[in-house]
């Protein structure tokens, strides 16, 4: 299942939606989704998808509009994660940190 | 001042849903105090509790709920019933003069304690959402006020077991100022948590089990009373200026013509005679009444040794010679102390008394206590026709003493 199907179903199931209305063209907006139910939206797909998302949805408004880029974001949210994990290097020794 | 009906009553208590089923509980001497069933009873000292059932999900859609603590929903609930009950009191009315005043003792503490669970309990580092919008003590009056439009005054009001009767009495006074047409006013609370409960249960007020029947625990105003049980839920009622009531054809439910609000600033528990007697007194000053019009007193009645005692004293003082005519019951006894819902919840008992000609019992009072010698309708309701005023007394922590006043229409 793609990004954008679990998203369109956690919003069937947990927000309401009706899955017409979940196309990936479709605004946040005509979803009524506003910034404060993007929170929220969040929170659920960090439980869903395990992934965490970073920003502040107020910033992020300004590049998602639709469902696709919300999709297209967690997309990319995933794989930036994924690649920190691949990477991941010892922490520095606590002696190494300054005071 | 103009004069203040209520219009609209609605009920979501541990002894039924909606005012119609509260009424019969009440005439029928149900309790709705039981053994908890939650993960957390086996680490209680004190297992009952008043409980509330509410299908939360056949009112509100998933979206919404998921943004509402549990105080919230039962305040919604019965804020639109009252709303319903009172016709189309919001028809007409410029909606910057309805308001909305709720009173409530703990807010959304689900909420904080779920969340103070994870934090400490889980090592969860992060919390819903919504977590403040879901705690913060206004949520439930702010909702109301969204979901009706109703953008006047609209305040909370946190005076311990007195709240709700503080919220409805302020708001009669708005409307009796001329600064609001429409209220709806009230409380709710939602205190079932297993924080909340460790909290009361510190302070031993709770009532014990009682051995045979736990639904028999609370006994106010009886020697083996043993303290107070909690419990959830929410009133509300509509009021409006009574010309303007009657203009649109609505029978009022009561007139609220008395409000006495007299602080202790004795002591942070323990109640006083004085303050409560002047509480009452100044309910009766401003309903112009003398104490032989009032038939019926709804009281604080919490079941505790302190206040049951206190407040016979004080009823005794004010009423002198017509203490012994006085009908008082506690509806404690059944539904439990809603603390800052108790007032609202017992104000539509005492409504309920005087429109029915119905005086609800002090259940479970078997024992009578030398200090309390009142006639407290023990055991059974009864039938009182003509009765022309009732009072319904709140009592706190913190000695904030609320008492309202309604006369018959």
């Amino acid at each position: 299942m793609s990004t954008l199907d679990r998203i369109a179903h956690l919003l069937q199931r947990d927000f309401d939606i009706p899955p017409d209305a979940l196309q990936p063209g479709a605004t946040l907006e005509s979803l009524e989704i506003d910034s404060l139910r993007l929170i929220e939206i969040f929170f659920c797909i960090e439980d869903e998808l395990g992934v965490q998302v970073p920003g502040e949805p107020g910033e992020l408004r300004g590049r998602i509009t639709t469902l696709g880029d919300l999709a297209a974001y967690i997309d990319e949210v995933a794989q930036g994660a994924g690649k920190v994990a691949a990477l991941a290097v010892p922490p520095p020794a606590a002696g190494a940190t300054s005071d | 001042m103009r004069r203040v009906v209520v219009t609209g009553m609605g009920v979501v208590s541990p002894i039924g849903n909606g005012v119609a089923a509260f009424l019969a509980a009440l005439e029928a001497g149900r309790s709705g105090v039981r053994r908890l069933e939650a993960p957390f009873t086996p680490r209680l000292a004190t297992r009952i509790a008043a409980t509330a059932e509410l299908d939360a999900p056949s009112h509100f859609p998933a979206p919404k709920l998921r943004m509402l603590d549990r105080v919230s929903q039962l305040a919604l609930v019965a804020a639109a019933e009252a709303l319903t009950q009172a016709g189309d009191a919001l028809g007409g009315v410029d909606p910057e003069e309805a308001g909305v005043f709720v009173g409530t003792g703990m807010g959304g503490s689900a909420t904080t304690d779920e969340g103070y669970r994870r934090l400490y309990d889980e090592g969860c580092d992060r919390l819903k959402p919504f977590s403040v919008l879901m705690a913060m003590t206004n949520a439930a009056s702010s909702w109301i006020g969204l979901e009706h439009g109703m953008r006047g005054p609209n305040l909370t009001y946190s005076t311990a077991c007195s709240s709700s009767a503080v919220a409805i009495g302020e708001a009669a006074r708005r409307i009796a100022g001329g600064e609001a047409e429409v209220m709806v006013a009230g409380g709710a609370e939602a205190p079932l948590t297993f924080g909340t409960l460790k909290a009361w249960e510190a302070l031993k007020t709770l009532a014990s089990e009682d051995a045979e029947d736990p639904a028999a625990s609370c006994k106010p105003f009886a020697r083996d009373r043993s303290g107070l049980v909690l419990g959830e839920g929410a009133a509300m009622v509509v009021l409006e200026e009574r010309e303007r009531a009657l203009a649109r054809g609505v029978t009022p439910v009561a007139e609220l013509c008395g409000y006495g609000l007299a602080s202790d600033a004795t002591h942070i528990t323990r109640p006083s005679v004085e303050g409560q007697a002047r509480a009452m007194r100044l309910a009766l000053r401003s309903a112009k009444m003398a104490p032989a019009e009032i038939g019926y007193v709804n009281a604080h009645g919490t079941g505790t040794q302190a206040n049951d005692a206190v407040e016979t004293a004080a009823i005794r003082e004010v009423f002198g010679a017509h203490a012994s005519n006085l009908a008082v019951s506690s509806t404690k006894s059944m539904h439990g102390h809603l603390l800052g819902a108790a007032g609202a919840l017992e104000f539509v008992a005492a409504l309920l008394a005087l429109r029915e000609g119905m005086i609800p019992p002090t259940m479970n009072l078997r024992h009578p206590d030398p200090e309390c010698d009142l006639d407290y309708v023990p055991n059974a309701s009864r039938r009182s026709r003509g009765m022309a005023a009732a009072m319904s007394n709140s009592f706190a922590f913190g000695g904030t003493n609320a008492v309202l006043v309604a006369r018959a229409c």
